[in-house]
């Protein structure tokens, strides 16, 4: 790593900790996550017609099983909302508070300061998957489900995966607010991602579609082959690279 | 012919450098030069090009045509390094809200390319030069405009940069704030910094610049002596003369 890359790394991680921004999705995504699943863990044991048939086969799990297969759900939807606006915030917030031209005539490539911020945004994800992971093992626990439940262990592990396939899926919302020249475009794109993984998840398609996978593996874990799930990362990839080339290339001509 | 020597070689030039935007506007084939130890001034309109120019000569923009040459080094072919010798403000400060004075300065240091050490010592020394030291630990985001400006052109100065790119630096500055910037230009460029800056305000224009150059519609159509007596009669003479000989060609 070099220097300056470590540099930007630096000035992207000051920002972010000193931003209420970040600090707020995150309280936002693990609390309002806790909340969620335990409201509908008790509307669901208190025979709730209308969560019951929501949850559907769900509903009947019970144990580790339906605990993570419901905050499965909402992470799918949620966080994949949540992570795309993080990003949103900060690659389009570099426009919105017009601070983009002080990135120009620099020794750091801009670039470089692209890929620091998705490092960052990627370690910011990885925070979040161990604290909300750690959340749903309490709420497990507290409800009594048994520690040494080798298969609860093993559907509370798919929580951290899901977590970061869904923040590796949300990159799109970078390149947006980038071409878009501020925080709605990227906003906008991670609501489309949402609609389009939630639809054909719903529908039962595109086990192989990056966007797809997660929410699909979400739902239902043995419909999505662990090779479907390895192309996740293609997508941070593509439009990590896309993301970098646009800022590269950027220019203040509107 | 030789080349330059060192200390003649323009800090930054531009030659021929045009970018036309839809309706005109733009600027049209400009040559400029801004030579070590001097301050050289751009006066013009609103509308005139003068933002345009200096995104142009920061990379901030691609020609259409021309080329613009750092230390002699085309900009498009300049090492990533050349450009920790550089100070700039173009319009808004590089002042993040949510950071204080002192993170600010500090984050401005760091992505010039200095060590975390020597980041602190100059955020130190320009923090005391822009007369910032109450408002070091103050959000960006609680400051007024004018103060806000000064954290931009402490941003821009602190690493004293050997060329300095100012876009209106007076603007939203109080009667101290704009004395502060006069004397921290006059000092770096005794000390060999090229400046290039721009403004509307010719009374401020005259005390530190040492070459005015007036730009209209995207042109050079002039310079002004800084030493004349009526620089303002000046300026729109030879802007009124520009706009005669346009509407007649």
């Amino acid at each position: 790593m070099s220097a300056l890359f470590g540099t930007a790394i630096a000035v992207e991680v000051r920002k972010a900790a000193a931003s209420r921004v970040m600090s707020s999705i995150s309280a936002i995504l693990i609390g309002g996550l806790a909340v969620l699943t335990f409201g509908i863990l008790v509307g669901a044991a208190s025979g709730d017609e209308q969560i019951v048939a929501k949850l559907g086969p769900l509903a009947g799990a019970g144990g580790w099983t339906g605990l993570v297969g419901i905050v499965a759900q909402i992470t799918s939807a949620g966080g994949l909302l949540a992570f795309g606006v993080a990003l949103s915030w900060m690659f389009g917030r570099e426009f919105a508070d017009a601070t983009v031209s002080g990135l120009f005539a620099l020794p750091i490539r801009r670039s470089t300061i692209a890929i620091a911020k998705l490092v960052v945004y990627l370690a910011w994800a990885l925070a979040v998957a161990a604290v909300l992971t750690m959340v749903v093992a309490i709420i497990g626990i507290a409800l009594g489900y048994g520690i040494t439940d080798a298969a609860g262990v093993g559907n509370l592990a798919r929580v951290p995966v899901l977590v970061v396939l869904t923040a590796l899926i949300a990159v799109p919302a970078a390149w947006a607010a980038t071409i878009g020249r501020g925080l709605l475009p990227g906003i906008a794109a991670s609501v489309g991602i949402v609609v389009l993984a939630q639809v054909m998840a719903v529908i039962g398609v595109g086990a192989w579609v990056p966007f797809v996978a997660p929410a699909l593996w979400a739902i239902a874990p043995d419909s999505v082959p662990v090779a479907a799930l390895l192309v996740v990362p293609s997508v941070p990839l593509l439009f990590g690279a896309l993301s970098a080339l646009a800022w590269h290339r950027l220019q203040l001509d509107r | 012919m030789s080349a330059p020597s060192p200390q003649r070689m323009p800090r930054l030039e531009a030659r021929g450098v045009a970018r036309d935007f839809p309706g005109g506007a733009g600027v049209h084939g400009i040559d400029l030069a801004v030579v070590p130890g001097k301050v050289h001034a751009l006066v013009g309109l609103n509308g005139a090009g003068k933002t345009t120019l200096m995104r142009l000569l920061l990379g901030m923009l691609r020609p259409d045509s021309g080329t613009v040459h750092l230390d002699g080094v085309e900009i498009a072919d300049a090492p990533q390094a050349m450009w920790s010798r550089v100070g700039q403000l173009v319009e808004h400060p590089l002042a993040y809200p949510e950071l204080d004075v002192q993170s600010n300065l500090a984050v401005a240091a760091r992505l010039h390319g200095l060590s975390r050490i020597r980041a602190a010592v100059v955020v130190d020394g320009v923090i005391a030069e822009f007369d910032l030291a109450r408002y070091a630990g103050v959000r960006a985001s609680r400051l007024s405009l004018g103060n806000r400006q000064r954290v931009g052109l402490a941003a821009a100065l602190q690493h004293d940069p050997a060329l300095i790119v100012l876009d209106e630096p007076t603007n939203a500055l109080d009667p101290a704030g704009v004395i502060l910037l006069r004397e921290a230009l006059l000092r770096r460029a005794a000390d060999g910094a090229g400046v290039l800056v721009s403004s509307h305000h010719l009374d401020e224009v005259a005390r530190v610049a040492d070459q005015i150059t007036v730009i209209n519609d995207g042109r050079v159509v002039g310079a002004l002596d800084p030493g004349g007596v009526d620089l303002e009669r000046a300026f729109f003479a030879v802007v009124h003369a520009d706009d005669v000989e346009q509407s007649v060609a």
